[in-house]
């Protein structure tokens, strides 16, 4: 078989593969169950990081947790697993007004990474505590 | 000498349990996979591919080009001694180890390997997840002690294609652990769970590609304990499914940090431990155990310093041990 022709019959085993996993709705319906387990995920983005005040999203997708020296992690559903990050000086929160209900939008400062918006109680509070967050990065 | 590539055959297979595995997945895992993280990983095979195909030739005539330079003769059919076969597959899964540590140890060569652990999901799909960067990287430089020993470059190749094969069903989570004598000699999925996971006790262990004992003999094992949970992917997750910063992400890293960096740190932003830094600002996987092990252990002195509770009317009369 040709280089060509062996290109499209993988690319063509990939897509079915994909589309299989799609229709076996594999990795759906995962979501932040409580305080505690968004206590672990942050543990996982800050080895060590004790949440004092921890707020989950509406839909159970995201989380804030922010410690008693003030750093915050945010943590963000991503595929079947959650992604995290210590927000810093590159980042920001604002308040945006979803069907006349004030939701947090936070940008962590990277772009791929993506803005998350947040519907939880008091948002307010959280531009805040983001917008004052000055933590360095903190990664391997 | 045989005249395929076992790995182009090797492919249906890799396919048809892919499959098999989804359907596992379905019944008792739903969330091991993922259709954006699957066709990510796929894609990544798929590129590795075509590098593999461009660059392999530059490879292969450097290889050549040494083995003139060997230090044993096998002789013009150097394929029909047979021992050497073995000798060799053993010799290049060594090879394989000491790569696959530098690959972890120095960020230069860990820029092309962090695409094949990017992924927080561990299913066959993510043993496809291959560099396009290797050559880049100039990984095959692990390989040369091989052609200089006398082994032929097309030898190596074809024992290298067979360790990468091996290496495709330990990426799997629906099996648990394979017999006792196995489990002592050979790499298996719970050996290399270990190895992708990101868990402080397990960062930057189990390094090996088909024997297991390498890393038994060389300090870097680690075994799969049941009361930790296993967390996939790198230590600061990448957060997005973009094929292209899932690809080049730590080169762009790399660059980035060798900017900023002031001139005496430049190297050491290229040759040092992924996650070092000058001013100390990130952690190194030895750094995040080392911190692992300190909280743990306050933890072991904070609980073992509470007092004995004055409800159990046996502890009430004796001092806590």
């Amino acid at each position: 078989m040709g280089f060509f022709a062996q290109f499209l019959a993988s690319l063509a085993a990939i897509l079915v593969l994909a589309w299989v996993s799609h229709w076996m709705e594999l990795g759906r319906g995962i979501r932040i169950r409580d305080a505690a387990h968004a206590q672990a995920l942050a543990d996982e983005v800050v080895c060590g990081f004790a949440a004092e005040e921890t707020v989950i999203d509406e839909t159970g997708k995201a989380a804030l947790l922010r410690d008693r020296n003030g750093r915050i992690v945010l943590i963000k559903l991503h595929g079947a697993q959650f992604s995290g990050r210590l927000l810093g000086p590159g980042s920001g929160a604002l308040l945006r007004n979803d069907g006349g209900r004030p939701k947090l939008e936070i940008n962590p400062g990277e772009r791929l990474f993506g803005t998350q918006i947040i519907d939880i109680e008091r948002p307010e509070d959280w531009v805040h505590w983001i917008n004052a967050a000055k933590a360095p990065h903190h990664y391997a | 000498m045989p005249d395929f590539s076992p790995i182009d055959f090797a492919v249906p297979f890799f396919v048809a349990l892919v499959l098999i595995e989804m359907i596992w997945a379905r019944r008792r895992r739903p969330e091991s996979y993922e259709p954006r993280d699957t066709l990510t990983s796929l894609a990544f095979g798929l590129g590795s591919s075509v590098a593999g195909l461009l660059t392999g030739g530059a490879v292969l005539a450097m290889s050549l080009w040494l083995y003139q330079f060997r230090l044993f003769d096998f002789g013009d059919e150097w394929w029909s001694v047979w021992w050497a076969w073995p000798l060799c597959f053993v010799l290049d899964d060594l090879g394989y180890y000491v790569f696959h540590r530098f690959a972890h140890r120095v960020r230069w060569f860990w820029a092309s390997h962090v695409n094949h652990h990017s992924s927080q999901h561990y299913n066959l799909s993510t043993a496809l997840r291959q560099s396009w960067t290797g050559f880049f990287a100039l990984s095959f430089i692990f390989r040369i002690p091989l052609t200089l020993l006398g082994f032929h470059p097309a030898m190596i190749l074809f024992v290298g294609a067979f360790n990468l094969i091996y290496q495709f069903w330990i990426h799997t989570e629906a099996i648990g652990r394979m017999p006792r004598w196995f489990e002592a000699v050979m790499n298996t999925p719970s050996h290399h769970r270990v190895h992708h996971a990101t868990n402080p006790l397990y960062l930057d262990r189990n390094y090996a590609g088909t024997f297991i004992v390498w890393d038994r003999m060389f300090g870097t094992f680690q075994a799969e304990t049941d009361s930790e949970r296993i967390r996939y992917g790198i230590v600061r997750q990448l957060g997005t499914f973009n094929l292209l910063w899932s690809v080049f992400h730590e080169w762009v890293g790399i660059a980035q940090d060798m900017w900023r960096a002031p001139w005496r740190h430049k190297l050491s932003y290229l040759l040092r431990e992924p996650g070092w830094t000058h001013d100390g600002s990130r952690e190194t996987s030895d750094m995040i155990r080392a911190r692992w092990l300190q909280s743990r252990g306050a933890a072991a002195v904070s609980e073992a310093e509470k007092p004995v509770p004055n409800d159990n009317p046996i502890a009430g009369q004796e001092k806590p041990a």
